[in-house]
């Protein structure tokens, strides 16, 4: 078992495109995706983020912190998952309903990498 | 509801999950009382419980801390409601139920604490109708819960079932605990018999949980327990007659017997013979199999009794024992014999202050017609014994002796 993480890629906000009765279906889908990964034991946590907050980077040796450009790509929210090998993962990834639904979204798909000894 | 919720806040905040099912039925109560019962009531009380829990991990003080593992899921705005409603599912609610168990009865907590614990958080007891059960007090019970869930507090005692290794021992833990419980309703016909059959039943379905789930693999000495249990408690309803006197095996009307009971308790002795592991509920449930079975008192099969009794001895030496297998030798081999036996243990001093002891010389005695032995040997189990069922049953006999003598 192997652990990994899914980060939710989007531009903007793709769920605006749905409407109140589609976003209904959309998160009764994502609560069914979700509840069935808790079932399976697969699910260590799954969070989404707000979309405010702020970069921090060195701009010519000055730490700064700026807005997110909306139009690129932002991470909307992780999902801390187990399985087998990344094989199972991409599975996983590719379950999510934001694909169903046709959202403007991609997942990253990324082995966390676990201590193999200290060294000192 | 209590397992599931101290699944949620962590083994450490068991009160929190009693007080919460507590809020969420005078909700209800108070809700139905107003609007009617609604068309699901379960469904809804669970509603209700899933919102308390909610607003509870959501104060400040809970924010800060993962009070357990499904905690972090159930503070994250994609995962709440999906944890939710599996944490409530049938599957995972039985899986509670057990981890609860184990809980509740951890070696470290007193029996008396366990069985207090067992019965506000698994049976749905109220403070009240334990200490009825137990004919004491509710501040004595209060005492014990507290003093348990400080145990679990300071012991870091954990909501989980234990590992393999551990596994067998704890699991021998809460089976005794049960059984307990069991015996606190059937012993004696002390307080109310409504409340105390139900000790009885809710024994049986504990131990039927445990039966039922996969987590369990060896599950010989759970189904030669319940085994005993069911096959006692079809009894149980022709133990006294109408004014409340104890009628012997001999005395009782076998109609009254719950022979579907009776069948489940068969069957669950039958699956508890699978492996060759011997317990003393396998020999206890297989003797109280021996009466069930028997048509009428004259037809007990009193030789496979015996050698059952023999078999016991060797788990189990202790003088109870010895004087129960002396009834059964009486039958066997003669009251003359059985008195011999008898003569070797009445040096045993909790049995010279017992009053079977002395019933049951009194009857080896009646058997052998030896009148004026037996009145003496009455009259001193008349003067140990407390409850007054049994006072009033040996006076009876003493009475119709007296006559005769």
């Amino acid at each position: 078992m192997q652990e990994f993480m899914l980060f939710i890629r989007t531009e903007g906000d793709p769920w605006q495109v749905l409407s109140p009765e589609q976003m209904q279906l959309h998160i009764q889908k994502g609560a069914n995706y979700i509840g069935n990964l808790m079932k399976q034991g697969k699910l260590k946590g799954a969070q989404p983020l707000d979309a405010t907050g702020t970069i921090i980077g060195d701009v010519g040796g000055i730490l700064k912190d700026g807005p997110f450009n909306e139009t690129k790509e932002v991470i909307a929210g992780y999902f801390h998952i187990v399985a087998n090998d990344i094989e199972e993962a991409k599975e996983i990834a590719k379950a999510n309903p934001i694909f169903e639904d046709k959202l403007k979204a991609r997942i990253e798909v990324r082995p966390i990498r676990i201590v193999e000894g200290i060294n000192d | 509801m209590i397992a599931v919720l101290t699944r949620i806040f962590g083994s450490e905040n068991v009160e929190l999950a009693e007080d919460t099912v507590q809020d969420a039925l005078i909700e209800a109560i108070n809700h139905w009382t107003y609007k009617g019962i609604p068309e699901n009531p379960t469904a809804w009380l669970f509603k209700v419980a899933k919102n308390k829990a909610l607003n509870i991990l959501n104060r400040e003080k809970y924010k800060k801390q993962h009070v357990s593992d499904v905690a972090h899921y159930l503070q994250s705005e994609w995962t709440a409601d999906p944890a939710l409603n599996y944490l409530f599912s049938d599957q995972e609610i039985l899986d509670d139920q057990l981890r609860m168990m184990f809980t509740c009865c951890h070696p470290s907590i007193s029996s008396d604490s366990q069985i207090a614990l067992t019965l506000k958080t698994l049976c749905g007891f109220s403070i009240p109708e334990i200490a009825k059960a137990f004919i004491t007090a509710e501040e004595n019970i209060n005492k014990r819960l507290v003093r348990a869930r400080q145990k679990i507090r300071e012991n870091k005692i954990p909501f989980e079932v234990p590992q393999a290794k551990d596994l067998e021992k704890k699991l021998n833990t809460v089976l005794e605990t049960i059984y307990l419980l069991f015996n606190e309703g059937y012993s004696a016909s002390k307080g109310n018999d409504l409340i105390r059959y139900e000790l009885c039943e809710e024994a049986i379905r504990l131990a039927e949980i445990i039966e039922t789930h996969p987590a369990i693999q060896d599950k010989s000495n759970v189904y030669s327990l319940l085994s005993l249990m069911q096959l006692n408690a079809s009894r149980f309803k022709s133990r006294q007659d109408n004014e409340g006197n104890i009628l012997t095996m001999a005395e009782q009307d076998r109609s009254l017997w719950d022979y579907s009971l009776i069948e489940k308790g068969i069957l669950n002795l039958h699956k508890s013979t699978v492996s060759n592991h011997v317990s003393v509920y396998h020999i206890l449930a297989a003797i109280s199999g021996c009466h069930c079975t028997a048509s009428d008192f004259d037809s007990t099969d009193w030789q496979t009794i015996l050698l059952l009794y023999d078999q016991l001895l060797q788990l189990d030496p202790s003088p109870l024992v010895l004087l129960n297998r002396s009834v059964v030798l009486s039958k066997v081999k003669g009251p003359q014999f059985a008195l011999e036996e008898l003569k070797r243990i009445n040096t045993n001093p909790s049995l010279k202050s017992y009053y079977l002891f002395y019933s049951t010389e009194a009857e080896f005695y009646i058997n052998m017609e030896e009148y004026d032995k037996a009145i003496s040997s009455l009259k001193r189990a008349i003067e140990l014994s407390h409850l007054k069922a049994e006072k009033s049953l040996l006076q009876k006999k003493l009475d119709r002796l007296q006559k005769k003598a």
